[in-house]
C-alpha cells in the first residue's frame, strides 16, 4: 500500500492531522457516554466479600434455573431444596422442607418449613414444589429434569404439605427419594406472571437483582461479563432457622485461566478455591501462606468421582477380556499419581466403589476382590510379568518389532490413548499407560486433541482408550457408577453421540436386570449380594478400568475468613465453591480475628441438630406397609 | 470537485462499493463454514460443567443434550443451517450464543467493543504518532547517530512478538517489581462506574497493555516513515528549498508533510482493524475486550458467537477499506481520471 501510493500529491498535513484528532474526539465521546450508562455503585468491602475461583470461566449468563444454563451461585445461594445431601456425613440436611413422611412404600410426604418465605414476602409452599416440578416436565428442562421416569405424582395435599408417589412400573428408591428430596423449589407466582407476559420462561435471564425473588440467603448484587456478585439478605425467612450466613458479599472474578485465577489466590485475592493447583503442599510447606486443602499431607483432596481408563468396544481385537486384564496390570497406579497427579488421589478399587468414604466400603465384597486381584484390600498391583504372562497365555505371539500379534496374525495396534490438550496431568497418565502397553506388546501412541474433538470421540465411541470421568458419591452410590459405567441403555450405536452413559458400549443385558434389582430393593442384605455379582461381573470382562479417584478440588486461603470445613473439622461436605450442596460452608466460617463456630443444626436430630441420615430414611421405607 | 469528474467518480465508487459486497458475502460464507470445520461438539463444554457440579444424572444429562441441539438447530442439515444464518445475518440478528445462552451474540459483543476501542484507538494513534516523527526525524538526519540509533531500535522492537513484550512486561513490572497491575481491565471487587476513581484503577489498569502496543508497533511506523523521507530527501523542492536558504526546520515540515501521506491510510487501515482487538494481547492481560471474547468463543466453538464477532470485524475492516479508496479518489485525481479514460 506505502509503496505504490502516488509520490506527488500535496494536501496540507495540518489538515490530515486535525481529521484524525476529530474522529479520535468522536471516539472518545461514544466510550464516555458508553461508560456513563453503567449504573453508578461504589465498590465492596474486601473485608465482607468471600472471593471464590474455579467456579465460572465465562460470562454469566442466567439466573433461572428453567434456562439450559444457570450462573454458577443459582444452585448454591439463591434457591434452596427442600433437604440438602452431604456426601461425607450421607445424611440430609433439611432446607426448606423441614420434616418428611413415609407414608407407605409407594408414598412420601415432605412438610415444608412454616417459615419459609420467598424474598418478596409471599410464603413458599407446596404448590410451589408441584408447579416446579410440573414445569419442568413440560419443558423438558429444568430442576429434577428427568423425575418422570421415576416418581408417578406430585402433589400438594395442603398449603405446606407435598406428596410423592413412586412409579411402580420400574421402582427405583435412589431417583425417587433424590428427585424428591434435592429438587430446588421455584416461585410460582413469579413464572406464572412471566407466563402471563408472553416471556419465554427458558429464554428469561433473571439478571435484574431488583427483581428476583429467591428462596435462599443470597441474591445477586452486581454481573458484568467478568464480574458475579452475590449480596446477603439481612432478612433473610431463614435466619431464626440457620442464622446468617457471615459474608455479606460472595463474589467471582473471570479468570482467563487456571494458572492466573490461583496467582491471585495466592496473593490472597481470593478466599476459596475449586481450581486445580499444581503442587498445592507448597504454598503451605514452602511458602508459609495460610493455605490449605481438605487434608494437611497426601492425598490432599477428598474424591469426587472415579478416573476411569474407557477401552471401546469398537475394535474387535480389544474386545478380549485377556488383553483388558494383561492393561489392567500394566497401568502404573501409584508411580502415574505420584508422578502426574501430585498424589492428589489414591488408586481406585476395581470394584468401582469409592472405599475412602466410610459408609460405601460396606458395599465392596473384599473376599472376591482379594481373591481375583490377590492383594490385600482387593486393588490390582502394578505387575508387567503378570500382563505378560496373561497375554503369552492367551496366545499373543510377539512380532519382530517387539508388539504382539493375533492368533491369526492382526498386529495389536497401533491404538491411541487420548485426553484434551491442556489437561497436563492426565496427559502424563496417558503417557505413562501408553510406555507400559508398550513394555507389555501393544502398540499404544499417545493423542491431544483439542477437548471437544475428544469429547465427540468419547460420547461416540469411536475412541481406543481414553481416560475419562464417570459418577461420584451420592446417596446412590455405587449403583450411579454402574450404571454410568455399564448400563447398555444409556448408550447409543458407535458413531452416535450419547453424553448420558455407556462410552465404551459395553452390552450385558444381564447388567441391566441387577441395577433395575439393586433400584428397586429396600434390603441392604439383597443390594450387596446383588452388589457382589455386579462386581464379579466387572472383574471378568473389565469394561472399564478404574484408575483413580479424582480430586474434589477445594482450597481455602485464611488470610481473611477462617474455619473452613477440613480433615481435623469435617463439619461439611462437599465444600466447593462449586458444589451445589456448598450452602452450609457459608455459616460455619468467621472474618479472621473471629471465632468461628460450626453451626449447631449440622448435628443429626438425636444430637440437637437438624441432619436425617439416610439410612434412617431407607429403615423408613423398609419398615413401612 | 468539477462537474466533469463527478460521474467516473460516482463510477468508481459504485464498482468499489459492489465489490464490497460481493466480498462481505464471501467472506461471512467462510465464516460459517469455517468453524463448522473444526470436529467437534460445541455443547460439550456445556454439557461437561453439569458433570463438574457433580449433577450428572443421565437423566439430566439426556434432557439438556436434547434441549440444547434443538435450541440450537445443530441437528438440522448445514444447508438449512446456513440458509438460516444468512437470512438472519442480513436482518442484523446474529443469532444467540451457545456458552452464554439464552444472550444474543450481539448482547455480549457490544458491551466489550469500548474496552477494545479504548485500547486500541488511543495507542495505535500514539505509536503512530511516535513512530512517524521518530522516523522523520531519523530520515531527514540520515547517518547521525540518532538515525542509527532509531533504526536499529526501531528494527529490534518491530520484530519482537507482542505479545512476548506483554508478558514480559507482565513478568517484570507486575509479578517481580508489583509497580503495575498484571491483568483485567479494573481492580477486582470494583465497578464500572463514571467516577474519577474507578477512571483512575481503569488508567492504571490500562498501562501496560497500552505499552506493550504502542512500543510493537512504534518501530513499524519509525521505519516506513524513514524510508519515505529519505526518498522525499531527492526531491526538487526540497533542493529548491534548501537552495532559497529556508530555515532547516521549514524543510522539514515540508518534507514531513509530504512522506506522511501513505502512513496516514496506514493509520485508517490499523484503526478499521481495530475491532478485532489485539486478540493476544487482550488474551495475555485478561483484558475485557473483543479479542478476548472471541479467543473465549473460539475455545468452547460457540459458532453464533465466532461468526458475529467476524461478521463485525470483517465489516469494520471493509468499511475501512471502502473510506480509503474514497479517500484516494478524492485526493488523487489520476484515480478519478484514470477510471474515466479507461472507460
Amino acid at each position: 500500500m506505502r509503496s505504490s501510493f502516488p509520490e506527488k500529491i500535496i494536501i496540507s498535513g495540518g489538515a490530515s492531522m486535525s481529521k484524525v484528532l476529530s474522529i479520535l474526539l468522536v471516539c472518545l465521546m461514544i466510550l464516555g457516554v458508553s461508560f456513563s450508562t453503567v449504573s453508578a455503585q461504589i465498590s465492596i468491602p474486601r473485608e465482607d466479600t468471600v472471593y471464590c475461583i474455579g467456579a465460572i470461566w465465562g460470562p454469566p449468563t442466567t439466573w433461572n434455573p428453567y434456562a439450559p444454563q444457570a450462573t454458577w451461585g443459582t444452585d448454591p445461594f439463591l434457591f434452596m431444596p427442600l433437604f440438602y445431601y452431604s456426601n461425607a456425613k450421607d445424611a440430609w440436611l433439611p432446607g426448606v422442607g423441614e420434616t418428611y413422611k413415609v407414608v407407605n412404600k409407594t408414598t412420601l410426604q415432605v412438610k415444608i418449613r412454616d417459615l419459609a418465605k420467598w424474598s418478596d414476602g409471599k410464603p413458599i409452599t407446596a404448590e410451589d414444589v408441584e408447579f416446579t416440578f410440573n414445569t419442568t416436565k413440560k419443558f423438558g428442562f429444568g430442576p429434577g429434569a428427568g423425575w418422570y421416569d421415576y416418581i408417578a405424582s406430585v402433589k400438594a395435599i395442603s398449603d405446606k404439605v407435598v406428596e410423592f408417589k413412586i412409579r411402580t412400573d420400574k421402582p427405583n428408591y435412589f431417583s425417587f427419594m433424590g428427585y424428591s428430596l434435592g429438587t430446588r423449589v421455584m416461585p410460582k407466582h413469579v413464572y406464572e406472571d412471566l407466563e402471563k407476559k408472553g416471556q419465554n420462561i427458558r429464554d428469561w435471564a433473571n439478571n435484574d437483582p431488583a427483581k428476583q425473588v429467591v428462596s435462599g440467603p443470597y441474591k445477586l448484587f452486581f454481573q458484568d461479563p467478568n464480574n458475579v456478585i452475590y449480596e446477603r439478605l439481612d432478612n433473610w425467612w431463614g435466619k431464626d432457622v440457620f442464622g446468617l450466613p457471615k459474608p455479606k458479599y460472595i463474589a467471582h472474578i473471570v479468570y482467563k485461566d487456571n494458572a492466573s485465577a490461583n496467582l491471585a489466590f495466592e496473593k490472597g485475592d481470593a478466599d476459596w478455591a475449586g481450581t486445580f493447583i499444581p503442587e498445592v503442599y507448597a504454598l503451605w510447606e514452602k511458602k508459609g501462606l495460610p493455605i490449605r486443602t481438605w487434608f494437611k499431607s497426601k492425598p490432599y483432596y477428598m474424591p469426587d468421582g472415579i478416573g476411569f481408563l474407557y477401552i471401546s468396544y469398537q475394535n474387535p481385537i480389544l474386545k478380549d477380556p485377556n488383553i483388558r486384564k494383561a492393561i489392567a496390570y500394566a497401568i502404573p497406579y501409584a508411580d502415574m499419581l505420584e508422578k502426574a497427579y501430585f498424589n492428589y488421589g489414591s488408586q481406585a478399587h476395581p470394584s468401582m466403589v469409592i472405599d475412602l468414604f466410610d459408609v460405601y466400603k460396606q458395599w465392596i465384597d473384599y473376599t472376591w476382590a482379594r481373591t481375583t486381584w490377590k492383594s490385600e484390600d482387593g486393588r490390582i498391583k502394578t505387575n508387567l510379568d503378570t500382563a505378560n504372562k496373561i497375554l503369552d497365555t492367551a496366545g499373543y505371539k510377539r512380532g519382530r518389532d517387539g508388539i504382539r500379534v493375533t492368533k491369526d496374525g492382526k498386529r495389536l495396534g497401533p491404538y491411541t490413548i487420548s485426553v484434551p490438550y491442556g489437561w497436563t496431568d492426565w496427559m502424563m497418565m496417558c503417557e505413562m499407560i501408553a510406555k507400559n502397553l508398550q513394555t507389555i506388546g501393544i502398540d499404544v501412541k499417545t493423542e491431544f486433541p483439542d477437548y471437544s474433538v475428544w469429547a465427540d470421540r468419547m460420547t461416540k465411541g469411536t475412541f481406543d482408550f481414553i481416560i475419562s470421568w464417570s459418577a461420584g458419591p451420592g446417596y446412590d452410590h455405587p449403583w450411579n457408577v454402574y450404571r454410568f459405567v455399564l448400563d447398555h441403555r444409556l448408550s447409543k450405536p458407535f458413531g452416535e453421540e450419547t453424553w448420558a452413559g455407556d462410552w465404551v458400549r459395553y452390552n450385558n443385558p444381564e447388567v441391566a436386570t441387577i441395577l433395575d434389582k439393586v433400584a428397586s430393593t429396600l434390603s441392604p442384605v439383597e443390594k450387596k449380594s446383588l452388589y457382589s455379582r455386579l462386581q464379579r461381573i466387572v472383574y471378568r470382562d473389565l469394561p472399564a478400568i478404574p484408575v483413580f479417584y479424582a480430586a474434589h478440588w477445594y482450597t481455602f486461603n485464611e488470610t481473611r475468613w477462617v474455619g473452613w470445613p477440613r480433615e481435623e473439622n469435617p463439619w461439611w461436605y462437599p465444600p466447593s465453591p462449586w458444589s451445589a450442596n456448598n450452602f452450609p460452608v457459608l455459616f460455619g466460617i468467621a472474618k479472621k480475628g473471629e471465632t468461628p463456630k460450626v453451626p449447631t443444626w449440622l448435628a443429626t436430630r438425636d444430637k440437637g441438630g437438624y441432619l436425617i441420615p439416610t439410612s434412617q430414611i431407607w429403615n423408613d421405607f423398609m419398615r413401612a406397609k | 470537485m468539477k462537474s466533469y469528474a463527478l460521474k467516473p467518480f460516482l463510477k468508481y465508487i459504485s464498482r468499489k462499493f459492489i465489490f464490497l459486497l460481493v466480498t462481505y458475502f464471501i467472506a461471512i460464507t467462510i465464516v460459517f463454514i469455517l468453524p463448522r470445520a473444526i470436529p467437534g461438539n460445541p455443547l460439550s463444554t456445556l454439557l461437561r460443567q453439569i458433570f463438574q457440579q457433580g449433577q450428572a444424572n443421565p437423566e439430566l444429562i439426556r434432557s439438556v443434550h436434547k434441549t440444547l441441539m434443538e435450541e440450537f438447530g445443530l441437528g438440522k442439515p448445514w444447508y438449512e443451517q446456513y440458509i438460516d444464518f444468512v437470512t438472519r445475518a442480513f436482518r442484523g440478528d446474529f443469532g444467540t450464543s451457545i456458552s452464554s445462552y439464552p444472550k444474543k451474540t450481539l448482547e455480549l459483543i457490544i458491551p466489550v467493543m469500548p474496552w477494545t476501542l479504548m485500547l486500541l484507538i488511543p495507542s495505535i494513534i500514539t505509536a503512530w504518532i511516535i513512530g512517524n516523527t521518530l522516523g522523520a526525524i531519523a530520515g531527514y538526519k540520515r547517518g547521525s547517530f540518532t538515525d542509527r540509533f532509531t533504526l536499529n531500535f526501531s528494527l529490534i522492537v518491530s520484530q519482537i512478538p507482542y505479545y512476548w513484550l506483554g508478558m514480559l512486561l507482565i513478568f517484570t513490572l507486575s509479578v517481580k517489581l508489583h509497580i503495575f497491575p498484571g491483568q483485567g481491565g479494573y481492580s477486582q471487587g470494583t465497578i464500572p462506574t463514571f467516577t474519577l476513581k474507578f477512571i483512575l484503577d481503569m488508567l492504571y489498569h490500562y498501562i501496560l497493555p497500552f505499552l506493550s502496543i504502542v512500543i510493537s508497533a512504534l518501530g513499524g511506523w519509525a521505519i516506513g516513515t524513514r524510508v519515505l523521507v529519505i526518498y522525499e530527501l531527492d526531491a526538487d523542492y526540497v533542493n529548491f528549498g534548501e537552495l532559497l536558504g529556508l530555515k532547516e526546520k521549514t524543510v522539514f515540515r515540508y518534507i514531513f508533510r509530504n512522506s506522511i501521506l501513505p502512513q496516514v491510510t496506514g493509520l485508517a487501515l490499523s484503526l478499521g482493524g481495530a475491532l478485532g482487538g489485539a486478540l493476544i494481547t487482550e488474551i495475555i492481560f485478561n483484558y475485557p475486550g473483543t479479542g478476548y471474547l472471541l479467543f473465549r468463543a473460539l475455545s468452547t466453538l460457540d459458532y453464533p458467537l465466532i461468526q458475529g464477532i467476524f461478521i463485525i470485524l470483517i465489516g469494520s475492516i471493509y468499511l475501512a477499506n471502502f473510506f480509503v479508496d474514497f479517500l484516494y479518489a478524492l485526493i488523487d485525481p489520476r484515480i478519478r481520471l484514470g477510471q474515466s479514460e479507461g472507460s
